[in-house]
Parts: structure tokens; sequence; C-alpha cells
């Protein structure tokens, strides 16, 4: 699978493949956000492509995307906040009835994924009284439920304790053993590290930098993006 | 102001254009294009376009800095403009001294006041809980001026200079008032501008749109600003009102509603331009003077000429441009979601016939021993009418509790449902009418949403106020639709089971216990609506479209079928409305009588179907009222004030009565320690931001800002904590760079 597209983005090629997850990572601004938002549809590229199995799904509406097996969270919190949090996940998992004629029941689907994620205790909650990582949680659960192809998270592990982080890590894993193509945006970067196959670097817009875990820790360019080239320079000496 | 023309905007735009010619084609007036004609045209539309740009800039400096948008500006215009005309006219005052009194001492008071008890509270409500309050304030507003003043007692207010001739421009004489109003207009034009960009409060109030919180560190006071935004609103209301009420007469209805002008005016800004505002007072001022010199619109459409603004609201809000998926922030008061389960519901539902029916048949008073609730003949008959209302409440339950979509059109398209009625076959009683004109409603309500498919909240409240409008202006005025001959009886009683259901006075027991099982069966339904799929996805894009649209919801689809349900529901209470009123008129549906009942279902809390029961009490509880207090005078339009004041009182309380209520009763049962729980978490979480709002202001913030005062800040706020988890913002990372990895 590949994405291209440009907005605040110039010449973006991320490939997420399934059965692996990729980290996306750069610094604040370097348009992360921006390259979810266009591959999801929520934004349209003033030119460029999106490419999806094969297909041009550029200028096709998000909730068509999301039929194809696109699924995403969001960094700023975009869970249905006046649902209870099962209900976040079944109105997912009834969405998918749509499209999906497997005959799954979507309360069995909602519930089993709560106790994947490990929130089934505090299914009744109304969300928006949940603290950022559990409602992250949430729209991960609420994202699975769709059943994606691929999965994007934008800072799935910003609000969550340590060992919250471990078990998100450990989730991704056995997702992406299952099949799954996950693309990670992260700033916790012993979760990137810990998880990823493949990091693809994003500064001003463009990628920089492409590579395993270890190939991204001794870039050079990646410290300069990071830390500003006086940095590197210290780094250096 | 910059617009992306895509080719359906230009189709639109072509659309629209044509539409015009088509409408001045068929409509010329006797009045030949000459220099003279045009020229009083212009002179008309110029100082018509002058007033309405003052009061569309006062709307917009208000809604651009505090992000309020006033539904109550009008009103406001107009209540000032009678106290002006008290004290010039029946007091006898200099006019400049009562210039003074009313634009620069009462009008600023009201403003800052407004701010102080009402606005502060709404900044961060939800966006309904915000027009709640200011159509609340709007309606009160109304009733206030009503009631110190009585409709009954004709007043006018003089032109200013109104004795000497005017200035002759070419040979079209242009009066006094006129050129005052343009000057006065082309002054506040160039005040406000030099005020926003030029002044330090100016710029500070700029700033404070863009982000509030950034704007109070950098040592803006926004509370200052807020209150002068709103005495700055109040005051260019004020001068509108005064200025336009010698062209629309002193009369209530007439200066609110130049409310819709203004909004007009505004929506062509995108309610945030202040020179578009201007620019857009200016269109409408014009659009109407040549209106009124070349266009003679014939007797199908005699009340036309009063639509233009609302015409072109609508066509402003269609051309806005497409607001991006995006969400609001919810604040919630609850914490665990409870649904009413569906033995409450029948219990409820019981409840709510058996009162009804106890009440018509006269059971109640027998019960209490008194005459408490006794049922006469005209109770009967205003049950009737209340229960109809409850009705079309109940029709709004959906479409704006749970689906966030505001709209004020409900009422006019039980209106249009009404008339239809009549046309379907319910003139003979046929109950087969009853479905139709549902069947014929709801794709109406679907066309209303058109607009909401693009829009967001506040766009979709003007653009359904602007179709209400439009209705009671056009389309109930058409003789096809409801003929202002027949003006005897155009229903037959409805037959059911051998029942006679009707208005007439034997009949109505009937009725209001029929209309108390439709009640009850429709909120039935919509109790088990809510626990299904449909209402969940509807309070899902709600809360975040966004999000929605990313997990497979068709926006588009879901819009259509709420607004399609609303419509047939409203329907529905339409057909019954026809039955009450037994003949229609072409003014029997005004936007005002649509806004109280928006009013008192959200009163009672929007998102819940037994608070339409609730907002039926509360509406028979104000004549109820009127009558046990002996028919006063202050309370003559206690119809208007007393939903005006409820909706007030929603800046305080923004859930809504029935669930305040809710929490509170059930915590009384011993059994429901989750209530109890709640409701301590509720008063909590109150006194803790109590708590964070005394911190802030105990530190006597005042720029500059030491390093200390903002870390003093963030503790108060919580915000420390997140941001030192944040890379790159906390402490600096370069230690880490030596061993080689990248954890900052």
């Amino acid at each position: 699978m590949r994405f291209s597209g440009l907005v605040a983005l110039s010449d973006v090629t991320v490939e997420v493949e399934p059965g692996r997850v990729t980290g996306l990572i750069g610094p604040n601004g370097a348009g992360k956000t921006t390259c979810f938002n266009v591959i999801t549809g929520l934004q349209e590229p003033s030119s460029g492509r999106v490419v999806f199995d094969g297909a041009d799904i550029t200028g096709k509406s998000p909730y068509k995307r999301a039929r194809m097996g696109i699924a995403r969270t969001f960094q700023k919190l975009e869970a249905f906040s006046s649902l209870s949090a099962r209900d976040n996940v079944l109105v997912a998992a009834e969405q998918r009835k749509a499209w999906d004629r497997s005959g799954f029941n979507p309360g069995a689907v909602a519930d089993e994924l709560l106790e994947r994620v490990g929130i089934s205790h505090l299914a009744n909650f109304m969300v928006g009284t949940l603290p950022t990582g559990t409602a992250r949680l949430v729209e991960l659960a609420r994202a699975l439920a769709t059943d994606p192809k691929v999965l994007l998270l934008d800072e799935p592990s910003s609000g969550l304790n340590e060992d919250e982080t471990l078990e998100v890590a450990r989730l991704l894993r056995v997702l992406a053993a299952d099949g799954l193509a996950v693309l990670l945006v992260e700033h916790d970067m012993s979760l990137v590290m810990g998880t990823c196959e493949v990091i693809d670097v994003l500064d001003f817009g463009s990628i920089i930098f492409s590579g395993t875990p270890a190939d991204v820790q001794r870039s050079h360019a990646v410290q300069a993006a990071y830390l500003g080239s006086g940095a590197t320079k210290a780094g250096a000496r | 102001m910059r617009l992306k023309t895509k080719p359906t905007t230009i189709a639109a735009g072509v659309a629209v254009a044509v539409f015009a010619l088509v409408v001045i084609n068929g409509n010329r007036g006797p009045a030949v294009y000459s220099g003279h004609n045009i020229a009083i045209a212009l002179v008309v539309g110029i100082s018509l376009g002058g007033i309405y740009a003052i009061s569309a800039g006062g709307l917009v400096v208000t809604y651009s800095t505090t992000g309020i948008f006033n539904f109550a500006h009008g009103a406001i215009g107009c209540f000032l403009a009678f106290v002006y005309w008290e004290l010039r006219v029946n007091r006898n005052w200099p006019t400049p001294l009562a210039l003074i009194a009313v634009i620069f001492v009462l009008a600023p008071l009201l403003g800052i006041g407004l701010d102080v008890f009402l606005m502060r509270r709404l900044r961060n409500a939800p966006l309904v809980v915000q027009l709640m309050v200011t159509v609340g304030l709007m309606l009160t507003f109304m009733g206030i001026t009503l009631t110190m003043w009585k409709p009954t007692q004709g007043r006018a207010l003089q032109h200013f200079f109104e004795s000497s001739k005017g200035v002759e421009v070419g040979n079209v004489i242009a009066t006094w008032h006129r050129i005052i109003t343009v000057a006065v207009a082309l002054g506040i034009a160039l005040l406000l501008r030099t005020l926003l960009y030029r002044t330090r409060i100016g710029i500070s109030m700029r700033a404070v749109v863009d982000n509030r919180n950034l704007a109070g560190l950098t040592g803006a006071r926004p509370s200052v600003i807020s209150g002068a935004s709103w005495a700055l609103g109040c005051m260019t209301a004020a001068v509108a009102g005064i200025l336009i009420a010698p062209e629309t007469g002193l009369v209530v209805e007439n200066l609110t509603l130049v409310i819709v002008v203004a909004f007009a005016a505004a929506a062509i800004g995108q309610l945030k331009s202040l020179p578009w505002a201007f620019a857009g007072g200016m269109i409408i001022g014009l659009v109407t003077g040549f209106t009124r010199v070349f266009i003679a619109f014939g007797p199908n459409y005699s009340y036309a000429s009063e639509a233009i603004p609302a015409v072109i609201l609508f066509i402003a809000v269609l051309f806005l441009p497409q607001a991006r998926l995006a969400t609001g922030s919810l604040r919630l008061t609850k914490r665990t979601e409870r649904l009413t389960t569906p033995g409450e519901a029948l219990g409820a539902a019981a409840l709510i016939f058996g009162l009804v029916a106890a009440w018509a048949n006269g059971w109640i008073p027998w019960i209490t021993g008194t005459t408490f609730g006794q049922r006469t003949e005209v109770w009967l008959g205003r049950g009737v009418g209340f229960l109809v209302i409850g009705l079309i409440m109940l029709s709004l339950v959906p479409l704006i509790g749970w689906a966030g979509q505001v709209s004020f059109a409900n009422f006019a398209i039980a209106g249009f449902g009404a008339a239809m009625y009549a046309h379907v076959g319910g003139q003979h009683g046929n109950p087969l009418a009853l479905l139709w004109v549902m069947l014929i409603c709801a794709p109406l309500g679907a066309l209303v949403a058109l607009p909401a498919l693009r829009l967001k909240g506040l766009y979709l409240a003007l653009a359904t106020m602007a179709f209400a409008e439009f209705s009671d202006k056009i389309l109930f005025r058409h003789p096809r639709i409801i003929d202002p001959v027949k003006n005897g009886r155009l229903y037959e009683p409805l037959r059911v089971l051998g029942f006679r259901i009707s208005s007439d006075g034997p009949d109505r027991k009937a009725f209001v216990i029929f209309l108390a099982l439709a009640f009850v069966v429709l909120f039935l339904l919509l109790e088990a609506l809510r626990r299904s799929r449909w209402a969940r996805r509807w309070i899902a894009m709600a809360d975040s479209p966004a999000a929605s649209a990313t997990i497979g919801v068709n926006l588009t689809t879901a819009k259509i079928a709420v607004f399609a349900l609303s419509g047939a529901m409203a329907g529905f209470a339409g057909c019954m409305l026809g039955l009450q009123q037994g003949s229609l008129r072409g003014d029997s549906f005004p936007l005002f009588a649509g806004l109280p009942l928006v009013l008192l279902l959200a009163v009672q809390g929007v998102r819940y179907p037994v608070a339409a029961f609730m907002g039926v009490v509360g509406l028979a509880a104000f004549p109820a009222l009127y009558e046990v207090a002996g028919q006063p005078n202050y309370l003559t339009s206690i119809a208007l004030i007393g939903p005006g004041l409820a909706a007030i009182a929603m800046a305080y309380r923004p859930e809504g009565a029935v669930f305040y209520a809710g929490r509170d009763l059930a915590a009384l049962l011993p059994w429901r320690r989750d209530a109890r729980e709640e409701k301590a978490l509720a008063v909590a979480k109150l006194r803790s931001q109590d708590v964070t709002r005394d911190e802030i202001n105990d530190l006597g913030i005042d720029r500059p800002f030491t390093v200390e005062k903002i870390a003093q800040l963030d503790r108060a706020l919580n915000v420390a904590d997140e941001l030192l988890e944040r890379p790159g913002v906390g402490a600096p990372p370069a230690e880490e760079v030596p061993d080689g990895t990248l954890v900052s």
C-alpha cells in the first residue's frame, strides 16, 4: 500500500505493509497529522494522489475510505464524548454492518475489543469524563471495530503511563502479527523503537529518512531535524 | 475575503441570478427605469442600507470578539428605541439629552450587565445553550417591551428634522433623516474600524478571537474586552433601532425582525468580517430600495418584499464556504451512561397518558378536593394547543437533542403540514390524510437539511430561521396553500373509533385524549429509537463528525434521515395543529410563534423525550399563573417572557431541568446509589472549577509575566504535567544525545 500526497507536505511517500508496524516520526509541525488527514480524506491535497491497495482514492469521501479499510485515531481526542465507552465502539461495529456482510454480532465485537484494549471495566462510563489516555484506548478500540486493513495511530501513548504504553506496544505487535498494517505517529521513542520495523522520518513536509530503528538512531539527518543543526555539531564534536 | 470559486458555486450563482431575473421580470411595477426613479431607489436604499449596516456591524463585533451570536440584537434595539420614545416623546426630553441617555448611558450599561451576568458563563457552553440563551433574551426583551408599552396605543417616532425639507440631489429630495442615517453609518463604520485596528483595546479584542487563553497570557483582559464588546453591540443596536423606527413604525415585531436583515448582512460577511457586513447591509438596503420602487408583487405574493432579507440570508448561508469537519468540546456533568429502561419508559408513558386523561375527564379537582386544575372548556381548548406544541417539541428531540442540528424550522414545517392536511383530505375527516401529510413533510424536512449537509451549528440555525421567515411571508400567504377567502371551517372532525376529534366544544375532551395517546406512542417510539443504532449514530455524529466519517458513517444520509424523521413527526403535529385551529390564516405561523417551543424544550432538556411533556406542563403553567395571579397587567406578555427567562436560566443550568431533576430525585431512592455518586461528583467538580477560578484571580495577573506566574497559572490549570510530558517543550533533551537514542 502506498500513500503520497501534497498539502503542507511535498512528495511524501509512505509505504505501509500488512503485518508490519511502520513508524512515522518527526518534530512538531513536520506534517504528520496533516499526512493522516490526507490519507483518511479529512483534508484534500492540492495536488498529488493517495493510493490504497493499488486504487487511487484521492477525492473519495472519508466514509468511503473507512469502508475500504482505513481506520485511524486522533491526536486531539475525537471520541464520542457523550456516549459510553462501549457505545463508542458499538457505533463503529454497527456501522461496519453497512459494508461487511460476515454476520458478526456488533455487541459481541464491542465487548471483545474493550476487553482487548483492557478497559472493559469502564464500558458504561461516558467517554467525555474519562482521562485522556483511557479515551485514546477507546478510540483505538473504535478504530479496530471497523475491521480495518490499515490502522493509523496518531500518538496513542500520550496520556498513558509506562505500563499502559507497554501494553499498547504489545497489542500493536499482536495486531500486526494478525496481518494488520499499522502506521504509527508517536513521540515516545521507546514505543516507536520497540514496535516499528520501518521508520519514516518527516520534516518540513517531506520524508528525510527511511530505515530500520537502528538506522534512524544513527542518522545525523534525523538528529539535526529533531535537535537543530547546532546539536548535530555538538554531537559531532 | 477570498472566495474559492468551485464549479458548483458558479452553478449556484447562476441559478440565483436566474431566479432573481425571473422574479424581477414577472413582477415589474408601473415605474419606468428613469433617472429620477433610480435616484429615489438609491436614496431609499442607501439610507436603509446604512441602518442595516449599523445593526450588522454591531452583531459582527460581538460575535467575533466573544464567540456568541446575539439573536437578541434586534430585540434589544427595539427595547432601547421604545425607551428613547418614552424619553423623547412621552416625557418630552430634548432630543440630544434623550439620545445620550439611551445610546451612551443605558445601552452600554445593558451590554455590560448582559456580559457580567450571562454571556461570560456561555463562553465555553455548547452551541445549543448559547443559542437558547440569546433567543430567550430576545423573547424576554420583546415581552418586556410589550408589557411596558402596550401595543393597543399607537406610537410614532418622528424622523429627525422632520420639519425641514431636506436636500435636493438631482431632482430627488433626500430628507435630513436619511442623510443623518448615512452619515451615522459611515461614522460608525470608521469608528469601529479605527477601534479594532488602531487602539489597544481593539487589538486585544481581535487577539481574543484568535485565542482567548493566549491573549490572556499576553496581558489582555478578557473580561474587560467582552464587556466592552457587549456594550458596543448594544449601542449599535440602539442606534439602529432609533433610526429605523420611523421607517417600520414603533412596533415590537417589526423592529425585532430587523434582526433577520442584520443576520443576512452579517452572513454575507461570514459573520466575522466587518467591512463585508457593512457591504452586506448596503446590498440588502439597495435591493429593498429598488424593489420598493420598481417591483410590484402580485396579489399572491403580497408579502414577498418582506421576505427579501430572509431569502438573502438563505442564499448567503448557502454560499458560505464548507465547514471543515471539526468538533467542539463538550462538557459533561454525568459520568456513567444509564439509558431509560423499557420498563421506565412504559411507566412514564402510562403516567403521562393517565395524568392527561384524568385531567380531561375532570377527575383531578375531584381527587384534590379543590378547584386546582379544574377542567373548563376554555382550558380543554388550551390543553389541545399545548399538546400539539408538545408533539412538535417531541419532533425536535432526535434532531436537536441527539443529532445536534439546531433547527427553528419545525413550527413552519408543522404549519405546512396543517395546510397540506386540508389539501389531501383532512377537510373530509379522512384519517389516511395523516399518513399523506407525514409522507409529504418528511422530504420537506430533508429539504431543510440541505444547508445542514455543509454547514455547522450556527449557520444551520440561521438557515432554518430564514426558512421559517420565508414560509411565513411567502408560502403561507399564497392562496394555493392557505386560501384567505375560505375563512370558515376548513376541517371536518377526524373520526377515530366512533369518537369525533375536533376543536368544537363537545369534541375537545376526545381531542385531548387522542393527542395524549399520540404523544405517548411517539414518546415510546423515541425511547425505543434512543436505544437503537440510529440514535447512537446520530449522537456520535453530533459529538464528532470527523471521527464518525472515519468509522464509515455517511454523514449526508445520517443527517437526511434525522431531518426526515423530525419532519414527518412535525407534519403529524401539523395535522393536529390544523384540526385545533379549525381554519388557517396566512399569518397563523409567524417566526416568533415557533421560537418559545424550542426554548421550552431546551430548558427541560433537549436530549430527553420526556422533556417534551415537561415542556407542555411549562406551556400550561404560564397562562395558569396569569389566571391565578388575577390577570395582572405586568403578566400580559408572560407567554413570551416566561419561556425567555427560563431559557436565560440555561446559562446556569445547561443540561436542562429533566436531567437535574432526574438525577436529584433518583438520588432520593434508596437503591439508586449511582445517582447519589453522580450528584456528589458533579458538586465536587463544580467546586473544583470555582477553586481554580479563584486561584487564578488570586494570582493578581497583570503583565509582564514572570516565569513563576506562568508556572503558578499552569499549576492552577493543571496543564503543567501535560506540557512536561511533551518532548521539546519541557526539559532540554540535549543530554540524551551522547548515547545515541532520541528519547526526548
